[in-house]
């Protein structure tokens, strides 16, 4: 094994001062972010997704939008209500009107290809006049946030029949109102998705046109380690699998 | 604890793993990109502080990688997280007991690996972890990874072995 030391593309580098003092920096301000009382209005990503450059730009888009994670995580719920292109069409307007995945556009119930409701936060998969689709994230009819999952000219490729992939988790929020967003591809067996929290909480994802999608309070899905599991209900069964087992 | 006690035990950790953990990402992404990732492990880490183990660094490396991970992640995200090969011929602090034809040799060797091997050997063999850590990182089971790490080294030393001593298709059948 020592042979291979010198293929190390990091041998004998050490941290520059510039190196040093930026870090440093970057942890007095993070411990200083919590010393103080949350402040309404300010959203901080953390882990979010950044995919392949050219093929899916996936950007959470934070909106200043003062006490809206707050309340969207207040008036969570573990199950979703389903929700057709029309019943969403203020929050999917506003989505098309914004510049994630592609220039703004008027869009229709048809480009809804998933929606639910949890309380007071939308979350819809829409298709935009490019064909891009992006994901937004809205608290009443505000977009909160947004993120682009494919852009248009790239197919996705299909899940397998009876599971799931997993194309996006990220967490966003600040202080204590941190909440988990994750998006992934589902095969046409797939009737179900649950997730269940090692801390203990299982809720249900939605599941329609071949996508699933849900968002949760809390940080695990910004998380580096698996802090929890996907259930895959098919009519033959059940399969639990760990994000990183995830395609 | 008490919060204090919190920043001085990040400070702590910060000042005994930021070298280590940014050569680590730096072992696998390119170094204008290494910096904005070791500081998402370090708000990670700080949001997570009191799930921390005590032997932290190979906790903070599995984070980096599910960090680095999601950078790839799209379409076209690549199925392990690959590891870069130097790109200098002659690296500062090589054993100079290795020739240069042999050092040719192990970088043909090297690239001839799968990306999950190059990870297994790299853990061990760059990072300096030991299977039990290395195994943190990579969420498996100690044994798993030592499986993994062995079948690695078999295909390294495989890949070294000249070929005109390697029985071939027909001398087999």
């Amino acid at each position: 094994m020592n042979d291979i030391k010198f293929l190390d593309p990091a041998l004998g580098h050490e941290p520059t001062p510039e190196q040093w003092a930026r870090s440093r920096a970057f942890v007095e301000r993070t411990m200083a972010e919590r010393r103080v009382p949350a402040r309404r209005g300010r959203m901080l990503t953390v882990g979010a997704v950044a995919a392949a450059a050219g093929v899916v730009a996936a950007v959470v888009v934070p909106a200043v939008l003062p006490g809206a994670g707050e309340k969207a995580i207040a008036s969570w719920t573990a199950m979703p209500s389903a929700r057709t292109g029309e019943q969403v069409m203020p929050q999917a307007a506003t989505c098309g009107a914004g510049d994630t995945g592609g220039p703004p556009g008027k869009v229709s119930p048809s480009d809804v290809i998933l929606a639910e409701q949890r309380g007071d936060m939308t979350l819809l998969i829409l298709r935009k006049n490019n064909g891009a689709l992006v994901e937004c994230l809205s608290v009443d009819k505000d977009r909160f946030a947004s993120m682009g999952l494919t852009d248009g000219v790239t197919p996705p490729p299909a899940a397998a029949p009876d599971s799931v992939t997993l194309e996006t988790r990220s967490s966003a929020g600040d202080g204590d109102n941190l909440w988990s967003n994750i998006v992934g591809l589902a095969g046409p067996e797939v009737t179900a998705v649950e997730i269940r929290l090692d801390r203990g909480k299982t809720f249900q994802a939605s599941v329609r046109n071949g996508w699933w999608g849900a968002w949760w309070p809390g940080p695990e899905g910004g998380d580096g380690p698996d802090t929890f599991t996907v259930v895959v209900h098919t009519a033959r069964g059940t399969t639990e699998l760990r994000p990183s087992q995830l395609p | 604890m008490d919060h204090q006690a919190s920043e001085q035990r990040f400070r702590a950790l910060h000042q005994d793993t930021f070298a280590d953990l940014l050569r680590f990402v730096q072992r696998r992404v390119p170094d204008d990109e290494a910096e904005d990732v070791v500081s998402t492990v370090y708000l990670t880490a700080w949001r997570r502080l009191g799930d921390l183990p005590e032997d932290a660094r190979p906790w903070l490396f599995a984070v980096a990688r599910r960090v680095m991970a999601n950078q790839t992640r799209g379409w076209l995200r690549r199925k392990a997280l690959d590891v870069r090969l130097t790109s200098t011929e002659k690296p500062q602090g090589h054993d100079e007991s290795l020739g240069a034809a042999a050092r040719l040799d192990l970088q043909r060797a090297w690239r001839t690996l799968s990306a999950a091997d190059r990870e297994a050997l790299a853990l061990v063999g760059f990072d300096g972890l030991t299977a039990e850590q290395a195994a943190t990182v990579l969420g498996c089971r100690r044994s798993t990874f030592a499986m993994r790490l062995s079948r690695a080294r078999q295909r390294l030393q495989a890949a070294l072995e000249p070929a005109d001593t390697r029985p071939t298709l027909q001398e087999q059948s």
